[in-house]
């Protein structure tokens, strides 16, 4: 198929109504995305609800498709359908991302089941594309039926100030179940950048949602090779007392090169924290459990959310690296009635097939099945590495002889128990060999200085075999 | 508007930094939380006034109790 030289196909006819002026105009909105000048029209302005186009983002070729807003609210007919499927044939020929732009109420009512199965096949060629060529979906206005069910297809959903995102509108809500709801909370940014975990990106300005997905599609689609990296001390930004709890994202912004982090689902699940960014020039993935939410456990959310990353990463050969500080997974009935048992195998399902380079820094401590998760030498992590003093056990070691010692705390006076307790512990870990043992046995590779992180994590992925995962990127 | 800050997960409260009536800015510590044998600090997502602390130190908070509400 030489979609590449495509002209621009009529998909509908010439448009009855003047735009030129209108902030909607899709053709506006598409220049916005792209660098000045660039944009070429992969099919024509006409009524067919949709315009799509080719151009540079940064000096690197993206296709991007918008909502024709100015028509019907820019409800999904035939003829936009296919217009949308001419981008992605483009995009997949060229090995390029693709980027949506939404404003539409979904179907095309008036069409029926025709504009319906057109979703349908716009659905279909996201899947196929998926993990394939980046997705990036930009909500600029109200996303509605099959206008959410795309972006919640592609790989990250950005969501602007206007945009809005539900299956069903307030007033169908209303009329079905009472419920008395405005958009804003149905399918804002609070609900959704919070609550539900649809969007990746919250933009408080129209001009910031293209910026981000710019962002986006440079770091995704222009991944670049990793060149010199320079060396800071990381561990400064720890506390100083080893149990309190602390922000991770001033190290993980540490760990990238400066000004290039993008994180997403940053208030949804924060626990773990999932991260774009460059090191050393190369785009890289961080993972990194945040001690200030939760104490840093991971629990059915953050599980789910650092999975799809990791398999998104994978997908398109973006190496990882995995700040691990974790306690454990969260205990309790509420997140064992969550489906944390289902959810978390996604996580090690996902570290376990993952083929790209991913390094693994445990700061302070990694327990029991948590540090399983957090890709271990045992789920196949390229190199391990442990800030000096860091513990990797079953559990800590006083809550373990807690267990392994029951019966002779039970029978020694309450007043001296915790003396007892601390006294066992340091004995436990002796035995339990610390890091040294944990070398030995060969989980962890080495342990290295705080100050030359940045360097040893660059290198062990430069190091690597420079590998892809070959599977989609199924929104988990 | 106010904002009714919620406990996380099950804990005890630790220390209690701010007192109602006090101004905290965003990013301000309210509480230290223990749990999960850490200590873990609240913090204030945006500025205003504590017009209600609803916890003192030696409590024991479940999740999505109200720990303060900020104007």
């Amino acid at each position: 198929m030489t979609v590449t030289s495509t002209p621009p196909t009529s998909a509908g006819s010439k448009p009855v109504i003047d735009r030129a002026d209108d902030p909607r105009n899709p053709r506006l909105r598409l220049e916005s995305l792209f660098d000045e000048g660039t944009l070429t029209l992969l099919t024509d302005e006409d009524d067919s609800g949709m315009l799509t186009g080719i151009g540079q983002i940064e000096g690197a070729t993206s296709v991007a498709f918008c909502s024709d807003a100015t028509i019907q609210g820019g409800a999904m007919g035939e003829a936009g359908c296919k217009a949308i499927l001419v981008a992605y044939e483009r995009a997949l020929a060229d090995g390029v991302p693709v980027i949506g732009l939404w404003h539409s109420g979904g179907a095309r009512l008036r069409e029926g089941v025709v504009s319906l199965h057109a979703v349908g096949e716009v659905f279909a060629i996201m899947t196929r594309a998926s993990g394939k060529v980046p997705q990036i979906s930009v909500v600029l206005g109200p996303a509605a039926g099959g206008a959410a069910y795309g972006p919640a297809l592609t790989d990250v959903v950005i969501l602007g100030p206007e945009g809005r995102v539900f299956v069903t509108g307030p007033d169908v809500v209303r009329s079905v179940t009472g419920e008395d709801v405005d958009a804003l909370r149905l399918g804002g940014p609070e609900p959704h950048g919070r609550r539900s975990g649809v969007v990746h990106v919250v933009a408080e300005t129209q001009e910031a949602a293209y910026g981000e997905a710019r962002r986006l599609a440079a770091l995704l689609g222009d991944q670049r090779t990793i060149g010199e990296v320079e060396d800071r001390d990381l561990a400064s930004l720890l506390p100083e007392s080893p149990k309190r709890a602390y922000d991770v994202h001033p190290i993980v912004e540490s760990l990238l090169d400066e000004g290039s982090s993008l994180e997403l689902h940053p208030k949804w699940a924060p626990n773990v924290t999932t991260t774009l960014g460059r090191l050393g020039g190369r785009t890289v993935g961080v993972i990194a459990n945040n001690p200030l939410r939760l104490g840093g456990c991971l629990d059915s959310a953050s599980a789910e959310k650092a999975a799809r990353f990791v398999r998104m990463c994978d997908a398109f050969g973006v190496p990882l690296a995995v700040v691990v500080d974790v306690p454990g997974y969260l205990p309790g009935v509420g997140q064992e009635w969550d489906g944390v048992v289902r959810r978390g195998a996604k996580l090690l399902h996902a570290f376990a097939e993952a083929t790209v380079p991913r390094v693994t820094l445990v700061t302070r401590k990694a327990y029991g099945g948590a540090y399983l998760a957090m890709n271990s030498r045992s789920l196949g992590a390229t190199r391990v590495f442990a800030w000096p003093g860091a513990e990797v056990a079953v559990m800590g070691a006083v809550a373990a002889v807690r267990i392994l010692h029951r019966r002779r705390l039970a029978e020694v006076a309450e007043d001296v128990r915790g003396e007892v307790e601390a006294e066992l512990a340091v004995e436990h870990e002796k035995l339990a060999g610390g890091l040294a043992r944990a070398q030995e046995i060969g989980v962890i590779d080495e342990v290295i200085e705080p100050t030359r992180t940045r360097s040893a994590i660059a290198q062990a992925i430069a190091a690597a075999p420079a590998t892809r995962g070959n599977h989609g990127n199924i929104p988990l | 508007m106010a904002e009714e800050i919620r406990a996380e997960m099950v804990a005890n409260v630790w220390k209690v930094v701010v007192a109602a009536g006090d101004s905290v800015e965003d990013g301000d510590t309210l509480v230290i939380l223990e749990s999960m044998k850490m200590e873990i600090p609240v913090i204030s997502e945006r500025s205003g006034k504590i017009s209600a602390l609803h916890v003192a130190e030696g409590d024991v908070v479940q999740e999505g109790d109200v720990i303060a509400v900020i104007d």
